[in-house]
Order: structure tokens, then sequence, then C-alpha cells
């Protein structure tokens, strides 16, 4: 049985000890950049954007008639000769599938792939009933021998080398093996395996698809095992979540487009196999196989009429959010999920098997939105992870005191920013006079000291505003300034930045004072009241505002500005009028100013690029920073992973500082690869976390803001 | 002869896939084709699956003069020692380079599943671009209130379960041939 800590303390010694393994590192490191780089090749002619929209809505349209699609799929089903169940929870589940077992006589089982049935531990219950179980997906069948829970959707024994596969063998055979030679290792599964299809009682198989309309299934599946389970013995179980249910064919047939695509990168895997009632079957006494397909609720029907979490149960077990987390390529295997691994996992671990196994992993998230970028299903993975945090608070009745701090403070701006004026003071005696803080007060643990941390700028930009704002001359563009905590309390200086931009251009600036913390950090601790109440002071204090846009220079601000609200106060015309006028810095310049190369001196500076999560992803926004950087004089060179979260994360970077700190590690290594004497990114949080790496490097390399870069070189619109 | 542009696509998609692919005349062919590979690899047994009782008589001759058995019906109680099968395909989807068979007989599902090596002959005409262009043919089938067990095969069976680096024939046949009639 698998066991996922729900403390913090022992989950982190997990984390540590994951960090060390080279095999696990290198192996997961791998796995992520390859699959990030194959991605394009694999859907060449494919509309990946086009068909996930088609599916998320035919799934949606689903969803709230998954009753009627199991009645009439029963209806179908029955007629063909099977006998169809719908079971409530997971121990009704393993009482009907050992019963049918024993009605059989049967005494051995032969298992193909089934997530389902790893979700309800139906190997742990019908070994203990007395069968024989043996899974025969070779890599189901490695880490059956090695009693552990899969460590990934798609590839279970992702976590494991050659070499201890070989020695695992080597075991099973009683003859050494040799591990170098995968072909060789393989083979002996077959031949090991090939009795045991032979002579099993039982086949248990999961499927893809249920379709309504016919009654039949569909397995996705490689290895071909699927189909000896399915065929072979006399008796065959599917079991299947009953969201698997699709109205038919043309349903099944768009999934297939993504699934494999997405899951192993392949057009199409080895086998897709449509299986319809009681077959032509020699092993069993009547000739016809023994067809029982059981539907498993386990709470996905209270889910599907659930507003929120609805959406996750579009979830087509492709694996993808794993396989571009950065953090489970950094601590992988079972430490980012319980059964179900990675993103989609932080979510349903809570419904299938509750808040103790959800507690401490749903924390895990960066909210970097690489996962939701690649879900074929389009399932805002990042937001669901976050709500589901909440509902683990509730249902414990607590508040951690971050919460609690966060929502006194929040709430009420004039407190939160009188105690950030006040925080200046505070950190003075360790900043040294310097901008920096190199060495954290002890009371730090010693994992956060990878990077340096800036300090509270002594005067914020509102209050430079105030000198500043009436010398603005407008010559009819007027934008407003969303600064966001960082850029007003830490990085005025951006601010500044761009107000010397807009002026050289003559484009008038607007900074409404009673603006306030955007409200991400509230809703990334689940503290869901504070980051509502955030938003609608936001969106009074931009209502009386004359400004096209509303410009901000972060990026994770302009992401939640633009999509969470909606979100989170719903979809009225205020908020509308509020949302569409949220634009990032380089969009503004390359797409509204459209500024031109002969309007900066050249300076031929090497410039790498960082892209925030939330401009590239969040916003969409690719083109625009790196030919900015272009028409501003720089010369722009690419670096590797441009678009891999830098391990910030906001409150992320304080609450995991190893695994912040290995991502960081591996972006400031590209940085450096690719020669660049300054790197530049459009978010004051990336600034943050790039610049206090970079800073304890000490290479030289500066790390800026895109709006700093520009104003240096922009000339005055005047000359 | 230049094949058709789908023709073309079906052969580059399942090659691709480490299909083995060839063009052939008729189905006299394809018996010859199996024969000799079936020796060439020290095989002793080939077995049929949905073939018409003239192509299976063809097949029979064929195997009694090279001194292969051609394993009896129901292939059931030689599940275990089949070399190679020799069947018909259905349908072919050009796009990915796929076979669809109708394996609705257990004969054919254990031909197919058990043997080393699959061969199996894919008339031309049968050849669609995609998918969906079968669905209403496949909804034929499913959608009778009968039983049925259809497969598309892509390819020999594969896995990348260890440190994911592709290994053909895990458990199904370790090659796949197709061989493309008319």
């Amino acid at each position: 049985m698998i066991k996922t800590p729900s403390d913090m303390k022992s989950y982190k010694e997990r984390i540590r000890k994951a960090l060390t393994d080279p095999f696990l590192r290198s192996a997961l490191d791998k796995f992520n950049t390859q699959y990030r780089e194959n991605r394009p090749r694999i859907y060449a002619g494919v509309d990946f954007e086009g068909i996930r929209d088609e599916i998320a809505a035919a799934k949606d349209d689903a969803l709230p008639a998954l009753m009627d699609l199991y009645e009439s799929f029963k209806k179908h089903a029955e007629a063909s000769g099977a006998k169809v169940h719908l079971v409530r929870d997971a121990e009704e589940a393993n009482r009907t599938i050992s019963e049918i077992a024993r009605e059989n006589g049967v005494k051995k089982i032969a298992k193909s792939k089934s997530m389902t049935a790893e979700e309800i531990f139906l190997n742990d219950h019908l070994i203990e009933a007395g069968y024989e179980v043996i899974e025969t997906d070779l890599g189901e069948w490695i880490i059956q021998l090695r009693h552990e829970g899969p460590s990934h959707m798609v590839m279970p024994a992702i976590h494991l080398s050659r070499y201890q596969v070989g020695d695992l063998f080597g075991k099973v055979t009683g003859k050494k093996q040799d591990s170098e030679n995968i072909d060789k290792l393989v083979k002996v599964a077959r031949e090991r395996l090939r009795p045991a299809f032979l002579t099993a009682g039982m086949g248990i198989s999961g499927a893809n698809f249920a379709l309504a309309d016919s009654g039949a299934l569909g397995m996705v599946t490689n290895e071909g095992n699927m189909r000896l389970v399915t065929t072979l013995p006399s008796v065959h179980v599917a079991l299947v979540g009953i969201e698997k249910l699709v109205p038919n064919l043309k349903s099944a047939l768009r999934i297939l487009k993504v699934l494999p695509r997405n899951a192993t990168g392949q057009a199409i895997t080895s086998y897709v196999t449509w299986i319809k009632g009681a077959n032509e079957s020699l092993s069993s006494f009547s000739h016809r196989k023994i067809l029982h397909i059981v539907f498993l609720d386990n709470g996905r029907l209270a889910m599907a009429k659930d507003p929120i979490f609805s959406e996750a149960l579009r979830c087509i077990r492709c694996g993808a959010c794993a396989n571009v987390c950065p953090i489970y390529s950094k601590v992988g295997e079972h430490r980012y999920g319980h059964v179900y691994i990675g993103a989609i996992g932080l979510i349903l671990t809570l419904f299938y098997h509750g808040k103790e196994s959800d507690r401490v992993i749903v924390q895990n998230c960066l909210n970097c939105q690489a996962c939701k970028s690649v879900c074929p299903v389009d399932i805002d993975l990042p937001y669901l992870i976050k709500k589901t945090y909440r509902l683990v608070l509730d249902q414990e009745n607590r508040k951690p005191v971050k919460n609690l701090l966060l929502s006194r403070i929040l709430k009420n701006r004039k407190l939160f920013h009188f105690l950030l004026r006040r925080a200046y003071l505070a950190q003075k005696p360790f900043a040294a006079g310097d901008t920096v803080i190199r060495h954290l007060p002890h009371f730090f643990e010693k994992a956060h000291g990878f990077r340096s941390l800036p300090v509270i700028a002594k005067t914020p930009f509102r209050d430079r505003w105030k000198r500043i704002a009436p010398k603005a001359e407008a010559s009819g563009k007027t934008v407003a300034l969303f600064a966001g905590c960082a850029v007003d309390f830490i990085y005025p200086e951006q601010g500044e930045s761009l107000f010397e931009i807009l002026q050289k251009q003559n484009v008038g600036l607007e900074f409404p004072l009673d603006q306030t913390c955007c409200g991400l950090p509230a809703m990334m601790a689940a503290e869901e009241e504070t980051s509502k109440e955030l938003a609608r002071q936001n969106i009074e204090a931009f209502a009386d505002v004359k400004a096209e846009h509303i410009l901000t220079l972060c990026a994770s601000c302009a992401s939640h500005l633009k999509h969470n609200y909606p979100k989170i106060l719903g979809d009225s015309p205020e908020v509308k009028a509020f949302t569409d006028k949220i634009i990032d810095f380089s969009s503004y310049m390359i797409n509204i100013l459209k500024v031109i190369p002969e309007q900066f001196l050249p300076s031929g500076k090497k410039v790498a690029y960082h892209a925030p999560c939330h401009l590239c992803r969040g916003l969409g926004v690719h083109r625009e920073p790196r030919e900015l950087i272009t028409v501003c004089g720089a010369s722009y060179v690419p670096s590797k992973d441009e678009d891999v979260c830098c391990g910030f994360g906001g409150s992320y970077s304080v609450d995991f500082p190893e695994i912040s700190s290995e991502i960081l590690k591996k972006k400031l290594d590209n940085v450096e690869a690719s020669g660049a004497e300054i790197l530049v990114t459009d978010c004051p949080g990336c600034v943050l976390q790039l610049r206090g790496g970079m800073d304890k490097r000490g290479r030289g390399i500066e790390v800026k803001h895109l709006a700093e870069l520009c104003a240096q070189s922009l000339k005055s619109s005047a000359t | 002869m230049t094949p058709s542009p789908m023709i073309q696509l079906m052969k580059e998609k399942a090659e691709a896939v480490q299909a083995v692919v060839f063009q052939i005349g008729d189905f006299k062919e394809a018996v010859t084709y199996t024969i000799d590979l079936t020796k060439r690899q020290n095989g002793r047994n080939i077995a049929a699956g949905g073939l018409s009782k003239d192509q299976e008589d063809a097949l029979r001759e064929a195997c009694a003069q090279a001194h292969l058995t051609l394993l009896p019906f129901p292939l059931r109680p030689h599940a275990n020692k089949i070399h190679t099968s020799l069947t018909l395909a259905d349908w072919g989807i050009a796009e990915t380079g796929t076979l669809v068979i109708d394996s609705t007989k257990e004969d054919i599902r254990i031909a197919t599943m058990l043997a080393e090596i699959h061969v199996a002959v894919l008339p031309a005409s049968r050849i669609k671009p995609d998918a969906e262009a079968l669905e209403r043919e496949i909804d034929g089938i499913l959608k009778k209130d009968a039983p049925a067990y259809l497969a598309f095969i892509t390819g020999a069976s594969r896995t990348a379960d260890i440190e994911r680096v592709l290994a053909i024939g895990v458990h199904g046949p370790k090659e796949l041939h197709i061989l493309i009639t008319g």
C-alpha cells in the first residue's frame, strides 16, 4: 500500500532524498526536456488547441448526463452478453470483483494496466482474498515485484534504472541478467509472463472509453498484454471509472487524436482495441467469454455535479501534467502524488483517497502553468490545485498562520502598506547599506540561503509618483499602471523606468493610489475571501481612470488580473471592462507604441531572456519581449529552456526552498551557457529570484527588468 | 507503377513504426512471402486467420511443399507455439499506418496476438485517409447487438517501460509485415 506523508517534515525528508538520487534526477530531467522538445514535432499538422477545446466542451456536455450514458451503455452491452455493474466505492468494487472471481472458480488472475485498479488497491484486496494476481504490463510487473506503486500514470517504473530492473529480473529468473541489454530484459518479461496469460482463469483490464451508443469499450495500449488478458482467460473484468463514458465512437476517436500524442509522443499506440459483449472464447464452458464491466463511482458522480471540480473529470490520464512539471522533474516518482501522479494527482487524491494523503503534497505547486498549457482537455490544473488546498483546509477546519496574517493584513491596504514601510526599517541591520541581503538572519533555515534577497525600498513607487506625476504630458495616449507590490515596494526603479519611457514617447501615465496587492499570493495560499476582496478593491480603484490600457510590469499580476478575476468575481461588464484593458509591458511597446530600432541607441550587449510563466503561458505572449530586446538595440542570445519556470512562485520559494533552488540552478546554468552579459525578464518576482541567484554566483551577469533595459537606450522623442 | 499518395502515406507511416511494408500483386505472392519469411527465420509453422476457403487451400498446399505445418483450427491449443500468422486486414488507415482487423473470431485474435511474426494482407482499395473516414464501418460492427472484438494494429508490440528506451516485441508479435495487394 502506498503511504504518502501527511506532515510536512517527513515529506521534506523524502524530497531531500529524491534530490540527492543521481539516477532519478538525470532520468526525470532528461524526460522533461525531451518531452517538451519533441512536442512540436509530434503535433505537427494537428490543431492541438482546436481539438482540445472540442474535447473539453464534449466532456462538459457528457458529465451532467453520465447516468443517462451509463443506462444506454448497459442496455447495449448486456444485449450482447456482458454484465454491467455500477459500484459506489472502492470497497464495493473490490468485493464485486472478488465475488466474480469466486463464482467462476478462478485461482489465478492476469492483469493489464489500470489506474482505476490502482486507485482502489484492487491487487492488495484480491491477494488478501487468496487469489494469485499477476501484473502483465512490463512496468506494472516490475513495480509489483518490488511492492511499489506506479511513479507515473503512463510509465509506472520510470523511477527505476536498467540496473535495478536487471538485478530484479536476475532474482526472479535465478539467472544473472545483462542490464545493458534492455531488449533482452524486455524478452524476460515476454517469456516469464506468457504462461500467466495461458493459465489465468480471469483477466482484469481498465478501459479508456466506454461508448454509450454501442456498449463497446475502447482500450489504448502498446505492449499487447491487454489483448491477451482480454482474450485468453475465460472471464474478463473491465474496471472503468464512470467518467470514461462517452456518447459515441466519434467522441472517442477525437480523444484518440491527442491521448497517445500527449502520453508517449506517438500518433497512435500499437493497439487500439474495441471490445463489446461476450465474444467467442473456447476457454469457457459455454464457448462465450464471461465479461463483467464494473463502473466505479468513488465520488465521481458527485464531482460531476460540482461547478468547479467537475473539470477534473475531463482527465484522460495521459500523464503529461507530470511530464512538463518542473517540480516532478526534480523530486518525481511517488513524491509528486499519491496513487495518481502529477498535477491532476494533487487534485484527485483528496477526492479518491482523502485529505490525509493530500494535505501536504497539494501545497507543492509553483503555479507555473506548465501543466495547464499541455493538458489535452484544458483543465485549469493550477487553479484547481489551489481550490483543492482550500477544501483540505476547510475539511480540517484550520487556518495556517500564514492565512490568518494574509487575511488580516492584505484586506486592509493601508495597514499592509504601513507594514511594508516598517519592514524597510526592520531589514536595515541585515542589508548593510546594500540593495540586497546576502546573509539571512539566523532564524531562517539554511535552505533559504540559495539567493540574496532584495531590501524593501526606502521610498516606494507610490511616494515617488506623488513627486513626478504632475509633470507627465499626454499627447493622445494614456496608460494606467498597475504596479503590484513588488514594483511598488521593492523595485520602484522599474516603475520609474516605465515612466521615463512613456515620457519620452509622450504617453500619459495614471497611477491610481487606491490600488493594492493583486491578490495572487492570497489565492496561492487558498485564502479565497481575501483574494476576492482584493480583486474588488482593485477594480474599484481603476473604475474612474481614463486610460486605454492598464499596464503591468509584473506578469503574474497581469495574468491573475486578466484570467482569475472573472473566475473570482464573475464575468460582469464591470470586470470585463477592467480585464480587457490589461496589457504587459512588451506587448504595449511593440503592438501599441510600435517602437522601432531608430528610437534607441544600440548597446550591442548580449542579452538573454527568461520568459515568466505568467507571461508566456498565462498571457500567451512569446514574440514581443524577444523582439523588444532586439528593437532596443541589444543583441538577443537565446538560451535553453527560456520558458521554464525560475522556481520563484511567490511564497513557494519560501515554503520549498530546496526545490526552488534546484530549479533556479538549472535556469542560471542555461543562462551562463548562453554567453549573455545581461539577463532580462518582465516580472519583478522573476527578477527577485534570478538576481538573488546570480548575485550568489558572483559572475557578473546583470539581471534586469526589460523596462530598465529599454529606458536606458531609448532616445528622447523630442530629438 | 507509382503508388497512389494514400498507399504511399500508409507505407511511410507504417514503416515509421517499424512495420515492414511491401506492395505485391495478388494473394499468391503473399503466400510465397510468408513461407519464405518463416523458413528464413527457421519457423516451423504458420497459422491462418480470416482467410477465404480458396486462400486457405493455397496456403495449405504451399506449406506442404515447404515442409511447414499449417496449424489446424481451433488455434487455442497451439497458442503458445505459433511462429508466423497470415491474416487479412479489413481496412488500413493511412494517416497513422494502422491496420483495422475485425477480430471477433477467436482464431483471428489468437493468430494476431500470439504469433512471433504477423503478416497481414491489405487490399489497396481498403485504405482510408484517417480513422474518421471509417466511422460508419466501425459503428456498423460495434452497434449490432452482438459481441465484437475490433483491433487497430499499428506496428509491432512495443514498450518504453525501462528507462524510456524503445523495445519492440513485448507481449505481442515481434514483427509486423504488411502486404498491400491490388
